[in-house]
């Protein structure tokens, strides 16, 4: 005898089921699922932050070493300064807690995109042609023709002429290979979550119901 | 009291300075706007200068670089936090107006608030939100697992049809280009499954060529997505890095000034 | 004829659903059992872990949520089974504020019930979830303890055996990023880049396309790209362990492989639905020139 679902997989179970049902027609136990999930999503959110970054980086080092930490009460003030721009009129004071939030992380943001990839690429498509045997033409060669191709269709700053529209145009095909490539594998992500789904269901849920292990 | 140069250096630049600017920001308006830009300046300049000065103040232990590093991350917590403020603001009004589909902000604000809740009360227990010593789950998790983990995973899910519905209705080879994304398309879908084995299974003497086929096919697929894939993947990273890489000079200089409400800059 | 192609290009999308959901919910009933087949990018993955001697240090970061876990949970559980059967130490994190800290937790719980013998504290840690993604690994590149001052339970770091001997990311072998979405490219583009750590990536099926420019670049170690990433590294284990051979043919539970009959037949349920599309298209729009010639 295998044990019957629990309450939990009824639930999960049920909320998954109103979920699939907006493929038949939007309904109402779809909104409801709907409105529950970004509820419960942004209560997660809470949960989390505050438990796993807030407590142990900013609260915990506070209250139980504040000598070695007292310089975490600034970013402590500055994320309550954040909640400034929801008071009206002096919503201007926000501005320094965003302003030092969004300069720090674009300012990461530029040594990873140059660092990590302007220049790995750049250095990968920049590859020596010398021998012509099939790996050369089949790998090396289609490889640099497609870099330069795809930059060139994306260099906006120029109008184009007759060779670089040419060679844009060959761009695009290479940049159809990538969006068709793209398209299957989206497919195979998409399914492997409908995988998931139809798996808990019928083996957590309608087999255990029906009495198979 | 721990006064390593590192943390008073950035007490100065992003606790006092700031304090300054709001004091003189009520008297001078032409300052709400400067102020911020210049303290911005400091906290985008700091990562970028600290891989060209390996300096102790700057990037060593006790230095700038790394203390930013971890106030920041708290800073990201409460930013993470902003748009709920927006959520509850907006869901109390359709309640309280009885505003069109009200009962769905009511749902919403049901779940936000016995989630958050049991997420607050894990932190002020000091329960967590995982499990407890005894390996039982709290009831944030037990939440998180029947209610969170379904419902993002479905709403997720439904895209798997509507992605089959739109390779049916919208996937046409009306020119060249959509030709080649059609046949990349057909070819990476059929090359990343054993399609061949399936299809001759009921033929068990075709099998062993179905095998052999689905190799070439394999490889075949690996080759598109390395070489034609990968270089126009390159080509678009190159091409969006060095946008950002610009954008970021841009908000860093104070050109930009969009995401402070200040206008698009120039 | 005009007839049929019309009907057949109008009709009701639902049709289409259910075929799609018959096309999933068969296999799963009535598993097939088709083979899977390796790529280089996976196997040189495996052979990278493969290779690492015990009390060496991974870092499994959990950087996906609910919305892609089929795909990226049997990834996350194959890597860490290899790495606890060569007893390397496995400091398991979350980067991804959606359901990466869950996802962490009912993995390390599942995996770890099945060795009994591994224990937490000494053999792997759950340091939890993060905010700051970016920030986080900055911080990791040189000292952990900056971004992660405790574990999952708010013990500190000090207090925990196996982390006295891990400062910073420097000393990791490996950080094997199972990620939808940014957060697996910051690993590879920020991390590695600027701390040398060496990275796998598991990524959706949906991201895979882009890891294949990193992956040519050199800036990763290896790659498992969506559930067929997944069901090569089940074979890959099943083929060198034994016991996890026994262990993927016998569960009970999801695997990628199981997952791959299923992804099968959809594949070919759209492939037709292509070509259908498109062969009524046509004769439709040969119709059309036709009637306008006359």
């Amino acid at each position: 005898m295998t044990p019957m679902p629990d309450i939990g997989t009824w639930v999960a179970a049920l909320l998954t089921l109103f979920a699939l049902s907006f493929l038949y027609k939007d309904n109402p136990l779809f909104r409801f699922t709907e409105s529950m999930f970004a509820g419960v999503s942004l209560g997660y959110y809470v949960g989390t932050t505050l438990n796993q970054t807030l407590v142990p980086n900013l609260i915990k080092p506070l209250t139980h070493d504040f000598n070695q930490n007292w310089d975490l009460l600034v970013p402590g003030l500055l994320g309550l300064l954040l909640y400034m721009r929801y008071v009206p009129k002096t919503g201007w004071v926000a501005r320094y807690a965003l302003g030092i939030y969004v300069a720090y992380y674009i300012g990461l943001d530029f040594t990873r995109r140059i660092h990590g990839e302007v220049l790995p690429q750049l250095g990968r498509a920049i590859v020596p042609l010398s021998k012509l045997d099939s790996h050369t033409i089949f790998y090396s060669l289609v490889f640099a023709v497609g870099v330069f191709s795809v930059l060139i269709y994306f260099f906006f700053s120029k109008e184009q002429d007759a060779v670089t529209r040419r060679i844009a145009r060959v761009g695009t095909w290479f940049l159809m290979v990538s969006f068709g490539a793209a398209f299957g594998f989206t497919v195979m992500g998409r399914v492997a979550l409908l995988i998931g789904r139809l798996n808990f269901l019928i083996l957590d849920w309608i087999y255990p119901l029906i009495g198979i292990r | 009291m721990n006064f390593e140069f590192g943390r008073v250096a950035l007490v100065v630049l992003f606790a006092l300075l700031p304090i300054v600017g709001i004091a003189l920001g009520f008297f001078v308006p032409a300052l709400r706007a400067r102020g911020p830009l210049f303290v911005a300046f400091f906290a985008g300049i700091i990562p970028i200068l600290s891989l060209y000065i390996p300096r102790q103040f700057l990037s060593g232990e006790t230095g700038m670089r790394p203390r930013l590093d971890q106030w920041l991350i708290i800073v990201y917590g409460f930013a993470l936090l902003l748009g709920i403020v927006n959520v509850i603001q907006n869901g109390t009004r359709k309640i309280a107006r009885r505003e069109k589909g009200w009962p769905y902000s009511a749902v919403l604000m049901t779940g936000l608030f016995i989630t958050g809740g049991l997420g607050i009360w894990g932190a002020v227990s000091g329960q967590g939100i995982t499990t407890l010593p005894d390996g039982s789950g709290t009831p944030f998790k037990w939440i998180a697992d029947h209610f969170f983990l379904p419902l993002q995973a479905t709403i997720f899910a439904l895209l798997a049809f509507f992605m089959a519905s739109a390779a049916f209705r919208a996937f046409r080879a009306r020119n060249t280009e959509a030709t080649i994304l059609l046949a990349a398309g057909i070819l990476v879908m059929a090359g990343r499954v054993p399609l061949l084995e399936f299809l001759a299974a009921p033929f068990p003497p075709l099998q062993p060529a179905a095998a052999g086929a689905s190799q070439g096919l394999g490889k075949l697929t690996e080759w598109i997505m390395q070489t034609p894939n990968g270089a126009a993947q390159s080509g678009i990273i190159i091409g969006a890095a060095l946008g950002a890489a610009s954008m970021a000079i841009r908000v860093i200089l104070g050109i930009e000034r969009g995401y402070l409400g200040l206008g698009g800059g120039e | 004829m005009a007839g049929f192609v019309d009907k057949l290009l109008n009709l009701d999308r639902r049709w289409l659903f259910l075929l799609v959901f018959i096309g999933v919910a068969v296999p799963i009933i009535l598993p097939i059992g088709l083979p899977v087949t390796t790529t280089g990018s996976t196997r040189s993955a495996f052979e990278y872990i493969e290779a690492l001697k015990p009390g060496d240090y991974v870092i499994i970061s959990f950087d996906y949520g609910p919305s892609s876990a089929p795909e990226n949970d049997p990834m996350a559980e194959g890597i860490m089974r290899q790495c606890f059967l060569k007893r390397i130490r496995v400091v398991i994190l979350a980067l991804y504020q959606l359901g990466g800290l869950q996802l962490a937790s009912n993995s390390i719980a599942k995996v770890s019930a099945e060795f009994p013998n591994l224990k937490y504290g000494e053999d792997y840690v759950n340091l939890g979830y993060k905010d700051g993604a970016a920030a986080v690994m900055k911080r990791m590149g040189d000292d952990i303890v900056g971004a992660f001052p405790a574990d999952v339970r708010g013990t500190p770091l000090a207090q925990i055996p196996m982390m006295k001997g891990l400062r910073s990311l420097r000393q990791v072998s490996v950080v094997v990023t199972v990620a939808t979405g940014l957060i697996g490219e910051y690993w590879i583009t920020q991390a590695h880049q600027q701390s040398g750590v060496p990275v796998i990536v598991g990524p959706t099926a949906v991201g895979a396309p882009k890891y294949y420019a990193y992956l040519n670049a050199g800036q990763l170690v290896g790659m498992l790209g969506g559930m067929k990433g997944a069901a090569e590294y089940e074979k890959l284990l099943a083929a060198r362990y034994p016991e996890l051979g026994r262990f993927y043919r016998s569960t009970r539970a999801f695997t990628a492989t199981k997952g791959m009959d299923a992804q099968t037949v959809i594949h070919f349920i759209i492939i037709l639905f292509i070509l259908i599309g498109n062969v009524a298209f046509m004769s439709r729009r040969a119709a059309q020139k036709k009637a306008a010639a006359r």
